[in-house]
């Protein structure tokens, strides 16, 4: 595995041979598919789906290892503030009552439902994270003819960030050669400190900012509007070629989005009244 | 000769002088990559440190690349302060559209402070109580926007939240922006802003 900015990719994987657009096309349509979708068997089904996409693109599962706390947090947030923090409400079957709070059946449901509506965008954006590089998100958006200063911009955006965490890092360890050891403290404490990482941060940066700019100037660049779009060589597209495969994939892609909205809105699939899991839930706990 | 920065008033930081040329140069586009470089990392801190949930979070230090960013470089800092949050909340697991509906409280967020101090030709070295007031007012006034419109808007409008739950993603929200806008700010602008008024980079109006 590969550590990027974004997150891990893998050293080899048959996903590289799809063109960087059709990668950011998925992640932006299928983190759509979702929001149409409330029966949470579609879109638990929706999560294998990627699951298995992650496999076959030799992504190492572990990597999710690092989500699981962020899926929890959510979970009990969701949960939380749909039981707990839900209300009153009469008209709702009560499931049970703890310390005076009712819980009730339908704000169960609704938890479990937001729930796995959230998982397979965060599943989108994990497989997303995992099989671009930075370079990708690049290419993705010349492809698309994004103008040049914003694809710049983009490009600088992403180095820099690599920069800022290079610098974190000198920081702390020039912390810990002096002796500074966190190890044991409080939170507040972590906090202070890592808040005065930032003067540091960003005055590397603002001086960064004049080197960078003496560079560009140097090889001729100049800035002529932020949405202006001249004509110009393109090297780093010259290496990815859209291919028969990636128009395929793109029209699977937005065929797929179309047939979910048809099947939602025509034929009335993927909501609540025949979900299975709903229905099977509703007779455990009531 | 040129006003060394401790004798600069706060009206004359914010002035074009005579004679003064200021245009949009690459500088400005660098430094707008930079803040986007430095908003993904401390904002991507706070995301995955202090979640409250779907992006809202404690304590989220992102806030000071917003509020001091579009300060010191106006619309520059204003358009960092809406890119990186698709990143650092990306990474922390926010999904895509999430982020993407957060457009407008992060803009707020940004262009509020930024338009005070304009407006108000306050000092950004934060030398008078006058300047601290319009610091503390501007975040205030675009935290509460933001806190009110993000849960209100966004996470009712995808059915994320209750009506009953939206009060507690307010006040995180509110309470996360605020508490972290006010030390980060204060401690930015104080250590850098005589610094920065002295850099090509600084934006006097809105663009340069």
């Amino acid at each position: 595995m590969n550590k990027t900015l974004l997150g891990y990719v893998p050293e080899e994987s048959p996903i590289y041979v799809i063109h960087p657009f059709v990668k950011l096309f998925f992640m932006l349509v299928v983190s759509l598919f979702p929001m149409f979708i409330t029966a949470p068997e579609w879109n638990s089904a929706l999560i294998i789906l990627i699951l298995i996409l992650m496999w076959y693109s030799r992504i190492d599962i572990k990597i999710l290892r690092f989500y699981v706390p962020i899926a929890i947090s959510m979970g009990s947030v969701i949960l939380l503030t749909y039981t707990v923090f839900g209300g009153n409400h009469p008209e709702f079957i009560t499931l049970v009552r703890v310390l005076g709070i009712r819980i009730y059946w339908e704000r169960v449901r609704d938890a479990i439902v937001v729930y796995f509506r959230i998982l397979p965008m965060i599943f989108t954006m994990v497989f997303f994270l995992s099989t671009s590089r930075e370079r990708d998100i690049i290419v993705a958006m010349r492809s698309i003819r994004v103008s040049f200063a914003i694809t710049y911009l983009f490009a600088m955006a992403l180095r820099s960030a690599g920069m800022v965490m290079e610098d974190f890092s000198t920081v702390r360890e020039a912390e810990q050669a002096r002796g500074f050891d966190s190890a044991g403290k409080s939170i507040a404490y972590k906090l202070r400190r890592y808040i005065m990482y930032m003067v540091p941060l960003f005055a590397i940066s603002l001086r960064r900012s004049e080197d960078f700019t003496n560079a560009l100037v140097a090889r001729g660049y100049s800035f002529t509007g932020l949405l202006r779009n001249p004509k110009r060589a393109d090297y780093i597209l010259t290496h990815y070629q859209f291919t028969l495969l990636d128009y395929i994939l793109t029209a699977v892609i937005a065929l797929s989005f179309v047939v979910l909205l048809i099947y939602r809105y025509g034929l009335g699939y993927f909501g609540l009244e025949d979900s299975l899991i709903i229905g099977w839930l509703r007779q455990l706990l009531i | 000769m040129a006003t060394p920065t401790s004798e600069l008033t706060a009206e004359q930081i914010w002035t074009v002088e005579e004679g003064e040329k200021r245009s949009v140069g690459v500088i400005h586009i660098v430094i707008c990559a930079l803040l986007i470089g430095i908003g993904f990392v401390v904002g991507a801190f706070g995301s995955i440190s202090f979640p409250l949930g779907f992006g809202v979070n404690f304590f989220w230090t992102g806030i000071a690349v917003q509020n001091v960013g579009a300060i010191w470089f106006g619309a520059w800092g204003v358009i960092a302060a809406f890119i990186f949050p698709f990143f650092s909340n990306g990474i922390a697991g926010t999904p895509f559209y999430v982020s993407a509906a957060y457009i407008p409280a992060n803009l707020f967020q940004a262009l509020a402070p930024a338009w005070a101090f304009r407006f108000f030709k306050a000092d950004p070295r934060l030398n008078s109580v006058r300047d601290y007031v319009i610091l503390l007012v501007a975040i205030t006034v675009s935290n509460i926007c933001g806190a009110l419109y993000s849960p209100l808007v966004v996470l009712k409008g995808f059915g994320l939240l209750t009506a009953e739950s939206v009060p507690i993603f307010i006040w995180g929200w509110f309470g996360g922006n605020e508490v972290a806008g006010i030390i980060l700010n204060i401690i930015l602008m104080k250590a850098l802003s005589g610094v920065v008024i002295r850099t090509p980079a600084f934006v006097k109006k809105w663009w340069a």
